[in-house]
């Protein structure tokens, strides 16, 4: 500790922190633009001069280190003057437009000018202009307005893990610009929008939408992964107009993935279902609530007396809420029916009877930082959970070893120690050769190094992704992890798939005597099937399978925000539900930290949050126990006592490995980021940004042998299904495998997401 | 899209620094590819970029800094005169007006014939031999008068 | 002695007389009466009377959708929602004043940056039902457009003291 003077307050502030360290703790503000916390120090503003007795002239805050017995001030006419001083410079070239701009509220160069600035400029020449480039669908550009801060250039290179901003030219001639025309891609570039302090960097879609202090601001929970990132909605008037991130050190710390900050634009889709519908003679029709619940109860009911309870059953997509899927078992035990799941992607559901609570991450959020070596199974890790990426990229700086295992190699953005790319049908095997060598055994290859790193290091884990958890053999490579954890004492950890992939368990949402679990359901319906905000064309794992499943069901009763075409087609009732915006409830993250949120806007039309439905369709079947005046009530019921002991990774009986025989070429199916869920399928700006998704991508090998070419339309089909992609080619791709993501509506079509899938030339 | 004797250039220079550290070559290998290509196109900077394994805004960023570094296509031969006090005293403005009147060109254009291209720039170090200017970067000419001109652009061919 | 004086000015009529007096010099006086409508009296240029929005020479409405009229309307009259036109520029969508909500206190016109929103001169305006005192952006930009003359001689005589 050192102990120094500011502004004549004595304080003792860590060695080797910096004045503006020292300064934030004890409340002294000192003006910056380019100084953030999560960023490296790069001084080129000047805002935070200040005077430090005995030093010459001033120095920048946030590049003085502390030193025993220092005395600033960062007020003293000096120090003030100097700081008038650089307000003006950087009010020199920056444009006079803050009637027009989106920054403007909220803008720090706007706040400072009004304590800084003076009432006019004695700069009387022409100020310079800089061209606006174009970086894509997600940020708008004024670059006239940039101070040159280099925040956007490093939030790329040491968060995002991609430089692609960077500041061109020299002196006045400075440009902050992406290389040549290329649009910004990374998966969380959205952040540069908060980084930027001026209005140079804004929001597109919410360009000119309305302004920052007119906003109603509620905390809430992002929806789209499981890290259950916080976020704050702003809404005006019934809208909710953007979505911002509310810090949490130990979850999202102040960053949010591009998913959950520009997804809301799906919350006001035009296919909304605003009124219930019911379908009679093929024909659609709206109708009231009462109505439509009368219909589906007795329609239920018929069904249960005729076919009786075990043809009844509900899914549930793990993005609805602990009170949803809570209430949504509740309704199943109640006729009887124990056929409830919300694991829609999942295709192994044989490790069920080992498990002994809930898959969670092993470990919390934090704790990811400071791995020393992880092994990543089966994952699309910037995809999938941006936020986690950054987390082990920032890990992987100070050295940690990161392993993977995985059917895909997209960049990670950091540097692996060992990684083994093989084809989903020899994942289980390679893991298993890793279990090997920790065993003693020696083998040749990936599997070695792999084994190696992880024997490396205090702080371990093994993650098993998203492509792991939906993998056709989740239960053997969950077996293997869990043999190869205790082997080098790491900790065994589940990336959670979606936002309540904890809570679903924790509701009890998932057969718990026997009853259907969601690969049974989607493979032959019940009669009577109730689904939660699924969507079966991009939700489950084998969409043409599930679709089928639930046209031969004789009643679907759907509880859906959104009117989908599939839907359409295969419901009978359409019930309106609240999104995660318009209703409150629970999520619980991967981590298993259970938060819970306030409805931001009113239900859209006739919508109502689904948990009050549930209790409605409750009371209506007459069931008893549907009596909950409050979310919070029916938080408390789902959730008693603590949740830290209902999670548990550890398997009660291990399951062998088998051999797997499989056709020539096998699907490699991840769920691109932005077709993950019916919210983010319906969000215009990420759609249009990341357009390029839907090809059959493989590698040359395959290509040639083939006989086609990149760019050709082909054919790809499974079983009865089949689609036209272009072919792409990924020379990272193993052999005999066709990368085809899932979700979006050009491949829903197709069958399981890791089956035999055949190609040809369209 | 670079030689290979050029890319064995740049692997002398990254060589230099320790492994991890190739971005550090940027600069001299940007200069090779100058002097290969005469100028530098976006192309040639990306693949010196990729070739560095950084990215390609990064080389773009250390380009665009330098004004040795061409952008924009240049002549074959690029004059570049100094007209900073210590040359300006020593005549350098003459040196420019004919150097101007002579190749029919002004400062930053090049000759119809592809051949000269005139730059003006600062100080470059020798001003005990001023006026002077230097060829394609490389070779410095001092202590100019119109009759040495002539002698050095006779001798560019 | 005063009761002397009170007896004789209760017949003497003194204050009638002096009460005739007055209205006696009235009668010869200048009259300042005027005859609305048809006589005005003079106005000071920065009268503020019905709004307007204004348009520049070229046809192009002034307003930037900038909401700062609508954020310091302390009486919560003016209701503003925007987007960007086709042509990438910040406009209004809507742009309502309730003038029954209105008080008048001139300062959308004092905050507007660009001098889109004035108030005009003309008082004596009505409306038939409560609707009509919703001007919307149609009406108000029909009364920048009729009056616009006036407008730019009063901005300009008011310019130096701004």
């Amino acid at each position: 500790m050192a102990n120094i003077e500011m502004d004549g307050k004595a304080l003792s502030v860590p060695d080797g922190s910096t004045v503006i360290d020292a300064a934030d703790a004890a409340g002294i503000y000192i003006p910056r633009f380019c100084y953030h916390k999560k960023l490296s120090v790069a001084a080129n503003c000047r805002m935070c001069l200040v005077e430090v007795e005995k030093a010459p002239k001033l120095l920048p805050a946030c590049a003085t280190p502390v030193m025993e017995g220092m005395k600033v001030q960062t007020r003293s006419p000096k120090a003030l003057a100097a700081q008038k001083a650089v307000m003006e410079f950087m009010l020199i070239n920056h444009p006079l437009d803050c009637p027009i701009c989106d920054q403007g509220g909220e803008c720090q160069l706007q706040d400072l000018a009004v304590g800084y600035g003076k009432g006019g400029s004695r700069y009387q020449e022409e100020k310079r202009v800089v061209l606006n480039k174009n970086i894509g669908p997600l940020i708008s550009t004024d670059m006239t307005r940039c101070i040159h801060c280099t925040r956007c250039v490093r939030f790329g290179q040491e968060i995002g893990g991609i430089m692609e901003m960077g500041q061109i030219g020299r002196g006045e001639h400075s440009e902050i610009t992406p290389f040549l025309g290329h649009a910004v891609s990374s998966e969380l570039s959205g952040n540069m929008i908060d980084l930027c302090p001026v209005g140079a960097l804004t929001s597109k879609p919410f360009r000119y939408k309305a302004r920052s202090w007119e906003l109603k601001h509620t905390a809430s929970v992002a929806p789209h992964d499981s890290l259950g990132s916080n976020i704050e909605i702003h809404s005006k008037n019934g809208t909710v107009l953007r979505v911002v991130p509310r810090e949490n050190e130990e979850i999202n710390q102040c960053w949010l993935s591009d998913r959950d900050r520009f997804a809301y634009e799906g919350l006001a889709a035009k296919d909304r279902l605003r009124r219930p519908m019911i379908k009679q003679n093929d024909v659609w029709r709206e109708c009231d609530w009462q109505y439509a619940l009368d219909f589906a109860v007795h329609a239920l009911q018929a069904l249960k007396e005729k076919h009786g309870a075990q043809q009844v059953g509900a899914l549930a997509t793990p993005q609805a809420t602990v009170e949803e899927l809570f209430l949504l078992q509740k309704v199943m035990r109640g006729m009887g029916s124990d056929n409830v799941d919300f694991r829609l992607r999942q295709s192994d559901f044989s490790a069920d009877a080992g498990l002994q609570g809930a898959p969670w991450l092993g470990m919390a959020v934090a704790e990811v930082s400071k791995l020393d070596s992880v092994l990543l199974v089966g994952t699309n890790l910037r995809a999938d959970h941006p936020l986690l990426a950054l987390r082990l990229r920032q890990a992987a700086k100070h050295g940690a070893r990161v392993s993977l295992l995985n059917p895909l190699d997209d960049d990670l953005f950091m540097p692996l120690a060992a990684k083994a790319i093989v084809s989903p049908a020899a994942m289980a095997e390679t893991l298993d050769q890793v279990r090997r060598v920790l065993a003693g055994e020696t083998v040749s290859g990936d599997a070695q190094k792999i084994a190696a790193n992880l024997q490396q290091g205090e702080s371990k884990a093994v993650l098993l992704g998203n492509l792991a958890q939906h993998h056709p053999q989740f239960s053997e490579l969950h077996s293997l992890a869990q043999q190869i954890a205790a082997a080098c004492g790491a900790k065994l950890g589940f990336l959670g798939e979606s936002a309540n992939s904890v809570g679903g368990y924790l509701a009890g949402a998932l057969p718990a005597a026997g009853g259907l679990n969601a690969g049974a359901m989607l493979n032959n319906a019940p009669k009577a099937t109730i689904l939660l905000g699924v969507e079966p064309e991009g939700d489950t794992y084998n969409p043409a399978q599930a679709m089928a499943a639930l046209r031969s069901a004789d009643l679907v009763v759907a509880l859906s925000a959104y009117k989908s075409p599939t839907l359409l087609k295969s419901a009978d009732v359409l019930l309106p539900i609240a999104p995660f915006s318009e209703t409150s409830g629970t999520f619980v993250s991967t981590e298993g930290r259970v938060q819970s949120f306030a409805a931001a806007v009113k239900p859209l039309g006739e919508a109502r949050p689904a948990w009050k439905v549930l209790r409605v369709l409750g009371n209506l079947l007459a069931l008893d126990g549907f009596d909950y005046d409050s979310s919070e009530q029916v938080r408390d019921v789902a959730l008693t006592g603590a949740v830290s002991v209902k999670l548990n990774n550890t398997l009660k009986t291990l399951k062998p490995l088998s051999k797997v025989t499989h056709g020539a070429l096998q699907r490699v199916g991840d769920v691109s980021a932005y077709h993950a869920d019916a919210i983010v399928r319906r969000a215009t700006s990420l759609q249009t940004s990341h357009a390029a998704a839907n090809n059959a991508r493989m590698n040359g090998a395959l290509l040639s042998s083939l006989g086609l070419c990149e760019g050709v339309l082909i054919k790809v089909s499974q079983g009865e299904g089949s689609a036209e992609l272009k072919a792409a080619r990924d020379d990272k791709l193993p052999d005999a495998c066709v990368r085809v993501a899932a979700g979006s509506a050009a491949t829903a079509t197709l069958g399981g997401l890791f089956d035999e899938i055949k190609v040809e030339r369209a | 899209m670079l030689s290979s004797e050029s890319l064995i250039q740049i692997d002398r220079e990254v060589a230099k620094y320790p492994p991890n550290n190739k971005q550090s070559a940027v600069m001299s290998a940007l200069r090779i590819a100058q002097i290969e290509k005469g100028w530098l196109a976006p192309e040639t900077i990306e693949f010196v970029a990729t070739y560095l394994e950084i990215p390609a805004i990064a080389a773009w960023e250390v380009a665009t800094f330098y004004n040795m570094y061409e952008l924009k296509p240049v002549g074959k031969y690029k004059l570049t005169v100094c007209t900073n006090l210590p040359c300006s005293l020593m005549g350098a403005q003459s040196v420019v007006e004919y150097l101007q009147d002579k190749l029919g060109i002004g400062f930053n254009e090049t000759t119809s014939d592809g051949k000269f291209t005139l730059k003006m720039s600062e100080c470059m170090g020798s001003c005990g031999e001023g006026p002077l200017l230097t060829i394609n970067n490389h070779k410095m000419r001092v202590q100019l008068t119109p009759a040495k001109i002539d002698e050095i652009l006779a001798g560019l061919e | 002695m005063d009761r002397i004086k009170d007896f004789f000015s209760t017949f003497l009529l003194i204050e009638l007389l002096k009460g005739m007096a007055v209205t006696g010099r009235y009668m010869f006086a200048r009259k300042i009466t005027i005859q609305f409508p048809e006589e005005r009296t003079p106005m000071s240029p920065r009268f503020r009377g019905l709004h307007a929005l204004r348009r520049y020479p070229n046809g192009e409405e002034r307003c930037i959708a900038c909401k700062l009229c609508e954020t310091i309307c302390p009486a919560l009259a003016i209701n503003i929602e925007l987007a960007q036109r086709d042509d990438g520029s910040r406009r209004t969508t809507r742009y309502d004043i309730d003038l029954t909500k209105c008080i008048f206190c001139g300062f959308c016109e004092e905050s507007c940056p660009v001098d889109a929103i004035v108030e005009t001169r003309i008082f004596d305006y009505h409306g038939e039902s409560r609707g009509d005192l919703l001007y919307t952006k149609d009406k108000l930009l029909a009364v920048g457009d009729k009056n616009e003359e006036q407008i730019a001689k009063d901005k300009a005589a008011d310019a130096r003291y701004r």
